[in-house]
């Protein structure tokens, strides 16, 4: 075998590995230690390389970004817990009750509050997943629609400003972290109400898929509800302070932000005496589990990236980009054509790190803005979280799904599960949306609000300088050196 | 094959009590993050000790977790095609599962990971940010995480094997979140 | 009598990203000079920090021969032994040039080298900053008292100093610097100097700019090669490797002090106002760098042995930079236009 053909090779076997049904963590991880052996044997490594492997662990271990993952979680099963989530969507639900997908407008809505707080997907799926989805379940929510919508809505957390995906752009492109955000805004913007308008449009449609809320349920109406909409409004809105008014009072840090919620969460639950041993432990326990299978997915891509890095995969991405069609025009269609197909097998952070470095020069060259490019390409990449059957998203939205049939609390009627398929098939629309956005950035370049800079290169410097003398000028320097006989004083 | 059923109820024991002694760490962690940022804020105190410590004790939550997460059958796969097969199917799938990919891959991991802790204990080596914390009980975490999850992912097999034999129940079906919490009722004596 | 040369083929794991491209640039340097001068017969294959393992870990990684070499900055392992920063950046140290002179003529590459050959390493001086800026303030400070209760993004022993005069450091992680910054949560960071600084973007939420970055009169970044590695490496290789090693050395300082300027230039268009620190400041500070010195050369040979010869050359080196250098650079750069 040579060594070219150890990256498609890597790629077609993973896909194997990950359907036989084993943890997903592991089969990635076995996937690239396989690789990893038949690269040894071909000479084309030695064993030492695997010693990068605690040393990547490691890196993974002290990246404080992913603090989020826990605390966003934690805050998401203390409000599920402790009935107050119910409370909000049961609400939410009453007021949009006479309208068709009213709850799909609010769980939009939601993820792009969660996702301008947090800019981890994982997350911002996770706590959504928990909060909406058995409320969308129990009144007759096509389980495609629901799903779809939720780790859709989830996504948003990586194109709406904070986002690590967009750093990590950032970073890849050497624009800065600022200019980045304020570019993704509109898009992201605009991507939510694509959400929204596509739930619209079904519940225009095909209305049995996103139904209104049956009278019975709707049991208040006029004061009492304005009454309790009020009401249950406060613990959410305080929440929402937490996380986004101690960032923006420079209290909190991104990543505190969610500790804050967290911690908010636990107070709302103490006031409103649910909080309970049993609740509190149940929500650790639960957090620990999630926690552990997201970041043990993060391990494994990490032990398949080394050994495609050391069969020089990335070279070989490379060799596929060399001798693109010219022109603008061309570049952007194929690129993004590349990373669609692309998004089917890397998560985000392999494409951030192999193709944005590759295509970045020639985008330049090409006179392409590269803070236009960036967002283009994660407008494109948002879609390897949604991309069946690897997207992370839906991996994380599978994860919290019901796989088995449930009695549901409130009603008592019998629920059905949600099965791996609905959760794939609901998310093909979205991709849609995706591909249609980024036709619309190529199309309307304006989208993209970009700061231009204007210094030409050529202006002769001139810098005023404050006085700050820390030397005393008029005095004759003393010598003192160090070499015997030779210093005078 | 009973005294092997025996280990393999003995490893569940000891990630189960693992994992429900580490899922306190994550109250910790909020209160500690809430508590530096507020403290920073209010009276201009803060260390990196209290930020380093949040990374470390939620390095322990996941890796010390992993064991538990998959006695609980927890960790994510994608069972499009094999959620279709037989009991018996998957029981073998999860067998060759555990047997090619979860006990060569701990190994590894845990072979590399030793000097990596090693040498960063016999060295004392510390943070590098000013006001840190020493290396080593993080590093430590790593061998003994995939430690945990060797032992788990052999008494998964056994199980498995006890399962084709007739001896032992099926594998659990995985409790996610919600439909832990939609029958809270009979789960409240947990823990 | 000619031997045929054996083709070899290196990792090289940077500890720097691709966008610092001045710094992550001297590894390609090295690499393509190493090629050229052995016939294409050498390859040396550059990742950047991250692609095979994290930046701060390529000392660990180098020494464990998971890559056969690296390109780093010594000072991020002060957490195994405060002597490394002698390598990088010490507070009140040598600037560019002196740091070379003591390299090459003052003994100080061979003091380091002993350092590094505990790990089972060897080092070659491989580029450098320069004088470092001193970061991006919210507020102006015009004494010390205002670095008081001062939150502040600096790493390594110029935060250890910082904290002694009263300011918080939080290394906080990377992307949560800039909205930290922008909301107040942090009061300052600091990073490289006008060219890097530039692509953060901090002087948008904090800008005024501190000067001089007393922390890294100079910062030089090394290649680090395993010890049993080079021994296996024919002489002429090792000598190509030594040759693009201080040519890349030479390339990067040049092409900093080349690119500061227009960078500067921008900045200040941008906004970002330029403020020296306060000379109360900056007495404070040598006191107490002097203070950390003193004590760790108490208590850790290996600092006391290399801070001896480094003191010492530091000592000459100043008093013959004020006379011809300084007066120079005070006169022309003042009035020359
Ligand atoms: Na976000
Ligand atoms: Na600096």
């Amino acid at each position: 075998m040579s060594a070219s053909m150890m990256a498609p090779l890597m790629f077609a076997s993973l896909v194997i590995f990950l359907l036989i049904g084993y943890p997903v963590a592991f089969s990635l991880a076995a996937n690239g230690l396989l690789f990893g052996w038949i690269a040894i044997q071909l000479g084309l490594f030695t064993p030492e390389l695997l010693g990068a492997l605690p040393q990547r662990i490691y890196g993974i271990m002290q990246n404080e970004t992913l603090l989020a993952i826990p605390f966003f979680t934690f805050m998401g099963l203390i409000l599920e817990r402790s009935g107050m989530a119910e409370d909000l969507l049961e609400t939410v639900g009453q007021l949009f009750g006479p309208l068709r997908g009213g709850l799909a407008f609010a769980v939009v809505l939601v993820g792009a509050l969660l996702g301008a707080t947090t800019g981890v997907v994982a997350a911002s799926v996770i706590s959504m997943g928990l909060i909406s989805l058995p409320i969308m379940l129990r009144y007759g929510y096509d389980r495609r629609l629901a799903s779809g919508v939720i780790a859709a809505s989830g996504t948003l957390a990586q194109i709406l400003p904070p986002s690590l995906v967009l750093i990590v752009l950032a970073d890849q492109l050497g624009r800065s972290v600022g200019d980045m955000y304020s570019a993704a805004l509109l898009p992201g913007l605009a991507l939510t109400g694509f959400y929204a308008a596509y739930v619209l449009g079904i519940s225009l449609l095909k209305p049995a898929m996103a139904p209104a809320l049956p009278p019975e349920a709707r049991t208040l109406k006029g004061f009492a509800l304005l009454r309790k909409v009020l009401f249950t409004l406060v613990p959410p809105l305080f929440l929402v302070f937490l996380v986004l008014g101690t960032i923006f009072l420079g209290i909190a840090t991104p990543t505190e932000g969610g500790a804050m919620g967290a911690s908010g969460a636990l107070i709302l639950a103490l006031i409103n005496k649910r909080l309970n041993l049993s609740m509190l432990k149940q929500a650790m326990n639960t957090t620990a589990k999630l926690s552990s299978f997201v970041m043990f997915i993060l391990i494994g891509s990490t032990v398949f990236s080394l050994v495609f890095r050391g069969v020089n995969g990335d070279q070989w991405v490379e060799h596929l980009l060399t001798g693109l069609p010219g022109g603008q025009l061309g570049f952007l269609v194929v690129v993004n054509i590349l990373i669609f197909v692309l998004a089917f097998f890397l998560d985000f952070f392999e494409l951030a790190f192999i193709l944005v470095p590759l295509l970045a020069p020639v985008a330049s060259l090409l006179g392409i803005d590269l803070i236009w490019f960036g967002i283009l390409l994660a407008v494109n990449m948002q879609t390897s979280f949604m991309h069946p059957p690897f997207g992370f998203a839906l991996f994380f939205l599978r994860s919290v799904a019901p796989k088995d049939d449930y009695l549901d609390k409130m009603t008592g009627k019998s629920i059905a599960k949600v099965t791996t398929p609905q959760i794939y098939w609901g998310a093909i629309p979205f991709i849609f949306i995706q591909i249609i956005m980024v036709g619309l950035i190529i199309a309307f370049p304006n989208l993209v609000t970009v700061e231009q800079k204007k210094v030409s290169a050529n202006t002769p410097l001139k810098i005023e300088l404050p006085v700050q003398r820390y030397d005393a000028p008029t005095e004759a320097p003393e010598f003192t050196f160090s070499n015997d006989g030779e210093g005078t004083k | 094959m009973k005294a092997l059923l025996r280990i393999a109820h003995l490893i569940d024991y000891l990630n189960e009590r693992v994992g429900h002694s580490v899922y306190w760490l994550i109250l910790v962690t909020v209160l500690i993050s809430t508590g530096n940022a507020i403290s920073r804020k209010l009276f201009n105190v803060s260390s990196n000790a209290f930020l380093e410590i949040q990374w470390y004790l939620f390095s322990a939550v996941f890796l010390l977790a992993a064991g538990y997460t998959l006695k609980q059958n927890e960790h994510v796969r994608v069972d499009v095609i094999s959620g279709r097969f037989s009991k018996r199917t998957q029981a073998w799938l999860d067998i060759f599962g555990g047997l090619f990919f979860l006990l060569p891959m701990s190994l590894i991991i845990l072979y590399y990971s030793w000097p990596f802790f090693t040498h960063s204990l016999l060295s004392q080596e510390w943070s590098g940010n000013p006001g840190g914390l020493i290396l080593w009980p993080a590093k430590a975490l790593i061998p003994a995480g995939f430690l945990l999850l060797l032992l788990q992912g052999i008494a998964e097999i056994i199980k498995r094997i006890g399962f084709l034999l007739g001896i032992e129940p099926p594998e659990p079906p995985s409790h996610p979140p919600l439909s832990e919490f939609m029958d809270a009722s009979q789960k409240e004596g947990e823990a | 009598k000619e031997e045929a040369l054996p083709e070899i083929q290196w990792r090289m794991a940077s500890s720097f990203p691709k966008s610092l491209d001045t710094i992550y640039g001297a590894a390609e340097t090295l690499s393509n000079r190493v090629s050229k001068l052995t016939q294409g017969k050498f390859q040396i294959r550059v990742f950047a920090g991250g692609e095979l393992v994290p930046g701060l870990q390529v000392l660990d990684a180098v020494s464990q021969n998971t890559v056969q070499c690296g390109h780093t900055a010594s000072y991020y392992y002060v957490g195994k032994n405060k002597a490394f920063a002698f390598d990088t950046a010490l507070p009140f140290g040598l600037t560019a040039r002196q740091q070379n002179a003591w390299f090459y003529f003052g003994g100080g590459l061979q003091l380091m080298r002993e350092l590094f050959k505990g790990y089972g390493l060897i080092n070659f001086p491989g580029g450098n900053t320069g004088t470092q800026m001193g970061g991006w303030f919210r507020k102006e400070i015009k004494n010390l008292a205002d670095l008081k209760g001062l939150k502040m993004r600096i790493p390594g022993i110029g935060g250890e100093i910082m904290s002694k005069l009263g300011v918080v450091p939080q290394s906080l992680p990377g992307a949560d610097v800039y909205p930290s910054l922008e909301k107040g949560t942090i009061d300052a960071a600091e990073w490289v100097g006008p060219y890097d600084d530039e692509k953060l973007g901090l002087y948008k939420v904090a800008k005024h700019y501190y000067y001089p970055g007393f922390w890294e009169g100079s910062a030089n970044l090394s290649f680090i090669v395993n010890q049993k590695e080079w021994d296996k490496l024919p002489p002429l290789y090792q000598e190509a490797f030594e040759v693009a090693a201080a040519e890349a050395n030479l390339i990067m300082l040049a092409e900093y002090d080349a690119k500061n300027p227009a960078a500067l230039g921008r900045l200040l268009k941008g906004g970002a106002k330029l403020h020296p620190f306060p000379k109360d400041v900056m007495e404070a500070a040598l006191k107490e760098a002097n203070k950390l010195y003193n004590e760790e050369a108490a208590k850790n040979p290996a600092f006391n042995k290399i801070y001896a010869s480094w003191k010492r050359f530091r000592n000459d080196e100043f008093q013959w930079f004020r006379v011809a250098e300084a007066t120079y650079a005070n006169f022309t750069f003042n009035n020359v236009k």
